[in-house]
């Protein structure tokens, strides 16, 4: 693809020109962290009065014990999902286009999953205990964990994908670290070097490093779908109708993928505006991405379709309700919401002139996200309201408090993620340098760009 | 499973239209009856309010402050015994014998004490009345006991303020007042005891007349059967029914199973007769549902006041058969009535829209078996109340009823009450100088017309003898706090030859003194002593008397040890029953039913009048019903709501003769178009108690000044009123939402026809042979299970209130059930079959399922639930973090979350001082963040498994009872070892209608969820055919 990228500017523009917003960024940005640091206090004030009164501050009650909270964690969980794709699955076949916006995708992978982590603190009833007896520590006590609960598997799954994406992320940070240590001075210089590991640039580094890269991609490729799988198996793994069904993992990566690149655009429009790259990740880039939301979209829609078919064909009774409420019953706002934002609007991205036009297409991504967290609101909470024995069916609407948790939880992602912008160069200097043109055959044919 | 499946689509619009499924509200048969959709929604005002100065105290101190910030209970001193008694173990209860309070019915109970403290009140199971049930009122004493809003020392008026005042001083000012009148008076509740005995002699003794005792119940059955039996029989005696006995039961606007005449006596009698082949037949006629009504084989509907018609034309098509009995004298008496209303009795049958062929069936089958008819209830104290009493009697009578099924010549029951006692009192009220209301509400339970409140504003001393603050108080000059009944030395005489004593369980825990100590210490200041220490000693006197009159071989001392022991004793007695005097008489005084919509009051089966009001477990249980906690509602017919345009929860004006009350519509099935019915007991807007005040309305501000005249007693039904709507939104915490619809769900409440049943003697297919791939189940020596019989449950709600207080389960007030969130580890769930206008109605017991293939247990990440080797899903709450992944996966929803900490201050959203829930030591309370759920009542099983241990044998079967088990009135609940072939619990889940609830059609080969519960239902019993037993199963499939 990088092939047909009307490259204007050559590598020998790479460093200066990325770390403009390094040395001095916009006056957005400043804006931008202010409004991200108020929602975070926000969120974190309604969190601390949860904790203090109880979990009955939540919009929860019996029958929907699970609600926004839990669709927050499965829609970060999601959003955690592009970058790890784009930069080791891309990586691993070779599709270089990734290479001007992986940075900014594993960034987000890494904050969106630390947001995601969050959730089950939020959510649970004791969170002073929950923070260590869900992990399989030794005790006096002789108590242990439940190795059938999906929620354990959900503990593991999360922070192996943290531990790999957080390694991946930092291994290709490090010769970028290394040439901002290069140019700044004094106190700076210290601690950019202490970051980059000593990294000289030599050969020899250059050959262990790419070696590294490959196997961690190559171990976290596996992880992009197992992650998101094992998150679908707290509902699969339970008896609730609308929840017990075999199609949920494939259906879960797909929806994460889709609404994870539909966030790297709608994060890398914004900032590649803010810190001046607009030459360095290209028009191009941001179609090939829409390209690839727009296949995840049309698996999502498939696997809508599927899933009502099959509550339909099994002759599940349970299931089947379930399903028709969802698209006619009280809840149905939400359903065709997630319809029409994960299966109607991207279908305009067939059309070249909209994937191209990056206002319109910046309106489409935000709304698939929208689409994707409704898709989860919808999976969680139409499932609980009606279940088995209707005496005991019920009604769910978000709190405020629930509502600023939410708030806050961008609040926290966004902040990381600007604080990230501010210190460290938000495209790989490195690798960015492999497809572009070389500068002394910069005008030479086009084929050749790439080393 | 698919085979069952393969045309769900069909199954699903079949459901909608299919007048035989199942459904929880009408609005599903009608949906012009929804509420608008923000009255469904939780609106964000019903979130508690966080106070603004504690939100800004937790930010000033910040996050690190607020995990030190977990509350802990005020810290209380405990003193041990300088010298402990020699047959005391601290922690091991003691059990008191004594009677219960709440109503006139006079059942005995056990209090269960521990270090010298009421934790639980059980029924007494020797106790020939309640045979150890206990309604949910008598569970609900407790509470009274100990609720925080309880005067602690009298208190005197002057003007409008109220204070503090010493016991002496205030006998002593009220003793310088008696001294100068004769003109004294008390009114006091209804009692069969030596309580009104006491205050005629204390009356006496202060000069004025034995008659200035009125006696005031506001249930009005006690006055017109005893005032119509008094009529034909020349006594004023309530007879004592035997269901037991009657194998036909005709009820005519009867609700005897909650809330009648003894309801738990009536309960375990019937129950008797359900649940198997040799089932009686019970037919109901009412213009208001009832859970009695719930339970009729044929349930006709009549418009209301048409009590007394239905009854005439019964007693006419019995006349008329052959085989009716009676002497020559009654039947002449029969004849002369039905001369003189024959015309109208010929119109009656078009009015009621049945043919003479229906009443002549009915008495043919009247008279072919032991019959009892039985007649009235709260809903129909209209003016011919008592005329309704004397109709049955005399079909009673034509039955052979008397003798064999009805009793007033053995043990039969006394009259609590002196029936026109509160017209003589408004009458002689202005000429009354002081008087003494004791232990009563007449301000509150009787019409506002009747002008009570203003006939005692006029006298010139009032002083309140209340246990619990009461709204008439308020007019007191004086309110001294009376003994809680579990206090208080007492007795009742509910049958002829049996007296139940009351002895205190606990040492008085407030500054309050017994009521009739009181008056004898005033009888001293005024130097009039009655020659009696205390009331204990008067009480020894009438013992005295029963002790002659029983004659046991022991003398009077060990007699009385005996009896506080046992609680009561025995003394068959008879006389002679002759029907005495002309009845047709009365029947000229026959008043025509009001036309149009027509106000019926009820009372309440858990509030009773008003005095339950006050104790938060009974507000939260709810009435099953409506599945409504903490509230009053407008029940109208369905179809009437949508006629007139009125929606659920709209707030509605009900304009009667008396006035006008405001209260929120439901739409009750069952209902008679033109009934309009309002429970009793909320409403009250004095300061008798957070817990009541602002809660709901009292219906009676709307009837207007009538009497029956039999009783003369007011009349608090049956008055013609207009419904206007205010457009405005009240929302009623009904426990089950609207929307519900069981969708052809055939596997959660079953039906079998009796003539199946006598075809099928045992399960083909025993319910534990679930085919699946889990290992076989352990073979412990025990396996616990229950079994709830659902022909049987009458849906009183006794076992939510037993429950609640055995397992420290708090309330949580009307806000938080709006939200869902309710507590109740067995809940009452409801469900209606075929038309809004004549439903089946069906009501099921829900606790948590004890799963042998727990969906819940596998989810836990930390082991917080997990599986005994005796079959009890049990809950380790230290553990639980509340993820609440299990309450997800119960399929049955019986998990509680605890939301909050529910603070001993607390009940739902009202700050109290102290909760007046007691709390069992035997059971942990929980804190906020962690689940919790039914546990089998594991702290009983193990009491009676360490004593079962020491005595080196097992567990007896019937040895461990569960709450709701021992407190069901029904007798529906069973509890046992699975393990033990013999047990009854094992011949109940292979009783032939056992079936496990989402367990499928097993004779079908579904299996539905294969949770395989260690708790089975008993499928109802119904006479017609079962339509789903012809091979049809549109069952919900399993996974």
């Amino acid at each position: 693809m990088s092939e047909e990228v009307a490259w204007k500017r050559s590598i020998s523009d790479v460093n200066s020109g990325i770390l403009v917003g390094i040395d001095k960024p916009a006056p957005t940005y400043y804006l931008a962290l202010a409004f991200s640091v108020l929602c975070l206090v926000i969120g974190a004030a309604a969190w601390i009065n949860q904790i203090y009164h109880g979990m009955g501050m939540a919009g929860l009650n019996s029958p929907v014990y699970w609600g926004v909270y839990i669709t927050n964690f499965v829609f970060w969980v999601g959003i955690g999902h592009a970058g790890t794709l784009i930069s080791a699955i891309l990586f691993l076949f070779r599709a270089k286009w990734r290479n001007s916006i992986n940075r900014s995708a594993e960034a987000m992978t890494v904050f969106a999953v630390i947001t995601a982590g969050l959730f089950p603190l939020i959510h649970v009833g004791r969170i002073w205990f929950a923070a260590y007896w869900m992990l399989p520590l030794p005790n006096t006590n002789g108590l242990w964990i439940n190795f059938r609960s999906p929620l354990i598997w959900d503990v593991f799954a999360i922070s192996t994908y943290l531990t790999v994406s957080l390694l991946f992320w930092y291994m290709g940070l490090v010769p970028d670290l290394a040439s901002i240590r290069d140019r700044v001075k004094g106190f700076r210089r210290l601690v950019y070097g202490f970051m980059s590991f000593g990294w000289t640039g030599s050969i020899r580094q250059w050959h262990h490093y790419e070696t590294g890269y490959a196997l961690l991609a190559a171990l976290a490729t596996p992880l992009v779908l197992s992650v998101h799988s094992i998150v679908s198996w707290d509902f699969s793994m339970a008896m609730q109708p609308g929840w017990h069904t075999t199609i949920f993992p494939p259906y879960f990566v797909a929806g994460a993928i889709l609404s994870g690149c539909a966030m790297v655009y709608s994060l890398v429009v914004p900032l590649r505006k803010m810190f001046q790259l607009e030459e360095f990740i290209r028009k191009e880039h941001l179609e090939a991405l829409i390209k690839l939301t727009l296949l995840t979209s049309t698996i999502v829609s498939y696997s809508y379709g599927v899933e009502f078919f099959i509550a339909w064909y099994s002759g599940n009774h349970y299931e089947w309700v379930i399903f028709l409420k969802r698209a006619t019953g009280p809840y149905a706002f939400y359903f065709w919401t997630m319809v029409a934002c994960n299966c109607v609007f991207p279908v305009a991205f067939w059309s070249k002139k909209i994937r191209t036009h990056i206002p319109t297409a910046f309106v489409i991504t935000v709304l698939v996200n929208v689409g994707m967290w409704f898709e989860r609101y919808n999976i969680i909470v139409s499932s609980l309201v009606e279940d088995f024995i209707p005496g005991s069916w019920g009604h769910y609407q978000p709190s405020w408090t629930e509502i600023a948790i939410t708030l806050g939880s961008f609040g926290w992602f966004f902040t990381w993620l600007l604080i990230f912008c501010r210190f460290f160069p938000l495209v790989s200097m490195s690798e960015l340098k492999l497809i572009m043109p070389k500068p002394l055959r910069g005008k030479a044919k086009k084929g050749e760009a790439h080393g | 499973m698919s085979k069952a499946g393969s045309e769900p689509q069909k199954t699903m619009k079949k459901a909608s239209k299919d007048q035989d499924s199942f459904y929880v509200d009408a609005e599903e048969r009608l949906e012009t009856l929804r509420g608008p959709k923000e009255e469904e929604a939780v609106s964000a005002a019903l979130l508690p309010s966080v106070h603004r100065r504690d939100f800004m105290k937790l930010f000033s101190v910040g996050a690190a402050a607020s995990a030190a910030a977990c509350v802990r209970r005020p810290a209380e001193k405990i003193i041990p015994y300088a010298s402990q008694p020699i047959d005391y173990t601290p922690g091991k209860p003691f059990h008191y014998a004594t009677t219960c309070g709440g109503c006139a019915a006079g059942c005995g109970m056990m209090v269960k004490t521990r270090d010298g403290r009421p934790t639980k009140i059980e029924g007494n199971k020797e106790h020939p009345l309640n045979r150890g049930g206990m309604c949910a009122l008598g569970q609900a004493e407790i509470q009274g006991l100990y609720h925080p809003e309880r005067l602690d020392g009298p208190m005197q008026r002057t003007g409008a303020a109220w204070q503090k005042t010493e016991w002496q001083k205030a006998l002593k000012t009220i003793a310088a007042k008696l001294k100068t009148s004769k003109k004294v008076g008390i009114i006091t509740r209804g009692s069969t005891g030596s309580r009104h005995k006491f205050f005629r002699e204390v009356l006496v003794r202060l000069g004025a007349k034995e008659s200035n005792l009125y006696t005031w119940e506001a249930n009005a059955l006690y006055s017109t059967v005893g005032r119509a039996h008094k009529l034909a029989f020349g006594h004023e005696t309530i007879p004592r029914y035997r269901f037991s006995k009657a194998e036909v039961v005709v009820a005519i606007g009867s609700d005897f199973l909650v809330s009648g005449l003894s309801p738990v006596e009536h309960s375990k009698d019937f129950a008797r007769r359900r649940g198997s082949t040799r089932r009686s037949y019970l037919a109901q006629f009412e213009s208001h549902t009832t859970l009695t009504g719930a339970k009729a084989d044929d349930r006709y509907v009549i418009p209301p006041g048409f009590e007394l018609t239905v009854a005439l034309l019964l007693l006419r098509s019995l006349y008329e058969n052959q085989a009716s009995k009676g002497s020559s004298s009654t039947r002449s008496e029969i004849e002369k009535i039905l001369a003189e209303h024959r015309e109208k009795l010929e119109k009656a049958y078009a009015q009621l829209n049945f043919s003479r062929n229906d009443f002549d069936a009915l008495a043919t089958k009247v008279l072919a078996k032991p019959t009892i008819i039985i007649a009235g209830s709260g809903a129909n104290f209209d003016s011919n109340a008592s005329l309704l009493q004397l109709a049955v009697i005399l079909c009673n009578e034509l039955a052979g009823s008397y003798g064999e099924t009805l009793h007033i010549d053995n043990m039969w029951v006394n009259s609590p009450v002196r029936s026109g006692d509160l017209k003589r009192f408004v009458a002689d009220a202005p000429d009354l100088d002081a008087l003494f209301v004791i232990d009563t509400d007449p301000v509150f339970s009787a019409p506002s017309q009747w002008q009570v409140k203003e006939a005692i504003a006029r006298i010139a001393t009032v002083v309140s003898i209340q246990p619990f603050p009461v709204d008439t108080g308020k007019l007191a000059h004086f309110a001294l706090p009376s003994h809680h009944n579990l206090e208080a030395w007492g007795d009742e005489h509910p049958n002829a030859g049996l007296w139940s004593l009351r002895q205190p369980t606990v040492r008085p825990t407030r500054h309050s003194w017994q009521a009739e100590d009181i008056m004898l210490w005033l009888l001293a200041y005024v130097d009039k002593p009655l020659p009696f220490k205390n009331y204990h000693a008067y009480l020894q006197r009438q013992m005295e008397a029963v002790y002659d009159l029983v004659k046991p071989s022991i003398p009077f001392p060990v007699f009385m040890k005996v009896v506080q022991r046992t609680g009561f004793t025995l003394k068959l007695t008879k006389r002679s029953r002759s029907f005495v005097t002309s009845v047709s008489k009365y029947f000229s005084k026959l008043k025509e039913p009001a036309s149009g919509l027509v106000l019926m009051t009820y009372l309440d089966h858990r509030l009773v009048d008003g005095r339950g009001a006050h104790l938060p477990v009974l507000q939260e249980i709810g009435d099953a019903l409506t599945s409504i906690a903490w509230d009053t509602w407008v029940a109208l017919n369905p179809h009437t709501m949508h006629k007139m345009g009125i929606r659920r929860n709209e707030l509605l004006t009900i304009k009667g003769p008396g006035g006008v009350v405001e209260a929120a519509a439901y739409p009750l099935p069952g209902l008679h178009p033109n009934s309009v019915v309002i429970p009793r007991g909320n409403g009250h807007t004095d300061d008798r108690s957070t817990i009541s005040n602002n809660n709901g309305v009292n219906p009676l501000a709307a009837i207007g000044y009538d009497l029956d005249p039999l009783t003369e007693e007011p009349v608090s039904s049956g008055q013609r009123v207009s419904i206007a709507t205010t457009k405005r939104w009240h929302r009623l915490a009904a426990m089950q939402k609207a929307d519900d619809d069981l969708q052809g769900r055939n596997d959660i409440i079953k039906t079998m026809s009796l003539d199946r049943l006598q075809h099928k003697k045992r399960l083909k297919k025993s319910l534990d042979d679930v085919p699946d791939l889990f290992p076989k189940l352990e073979s412990a020596q025990y396996r616990w299970g229950m079994s709830v019989d659902l022909d049987k449950c009458s849906g009183c709600g006794a076992c939510m209130a037993a429950c609640a207080i055995e397992n420290n389960i708090p309330q949580v007030g009307r806000e938080q059930i709006l939200m869902g969130r309710e507590m109740h580890w067995i809940r009452l769930d409801r469900y209606f079959r075929k038309d809004l206008n004549e439903p089946e109605i069906s009501v099921q017991p829900v606790m948590c399922q004890q799963c042998n293939h727990a969906p819940c247990e596998a989810v836990c990440p930390v082991l917080a639930t997990t599986h005994d080797p005796e079959g009890i899903n049990s809950m380790t709450y230290n553990r639980c973090v509340g993820t609440r992944y299990c309450a997800n996966a119960c399929p049955y929803k019986v998990r509680r979350f605890n939301w909050w900490t529910y603070r001993w201050g607390e009940i739902g959203n009202k700050e109290r001082d102290r909760n007046p829930r007691p709390t069992n030591p035997d059971v942990t309370v929980r804190t906020k963040g962690v689940m919790e759920k039914c546990s089998f009542c594991l702290q009983r099983l193990h009491e009676v498994k360490n004593k079962a241990k020491l005595a080196k044998r097992h567990v007896y079967d019937g040895e461990v009872k569960t709450a709701c088990q021992q407190t069901c009135p029904m007798d529906a609940i069973k509890f046992g070892n699975l393990n033990d072939s013999t047990s009854l619990i094992t011949k109940k889940r292979s009783d032939p209608r056992a079936y496990l609830v989402l367990g499928g059609e097993p004779e079908h080969g579904h299996y539905g969820l294969k949770t395989l519960p260690n708790v089975n239902y008993l499928a109802k019993i119904s006479l017609k055919e079962v339509a789903s037993e012809h091979g049809e199963d549109k069952h919900g499939g399993g996974h």
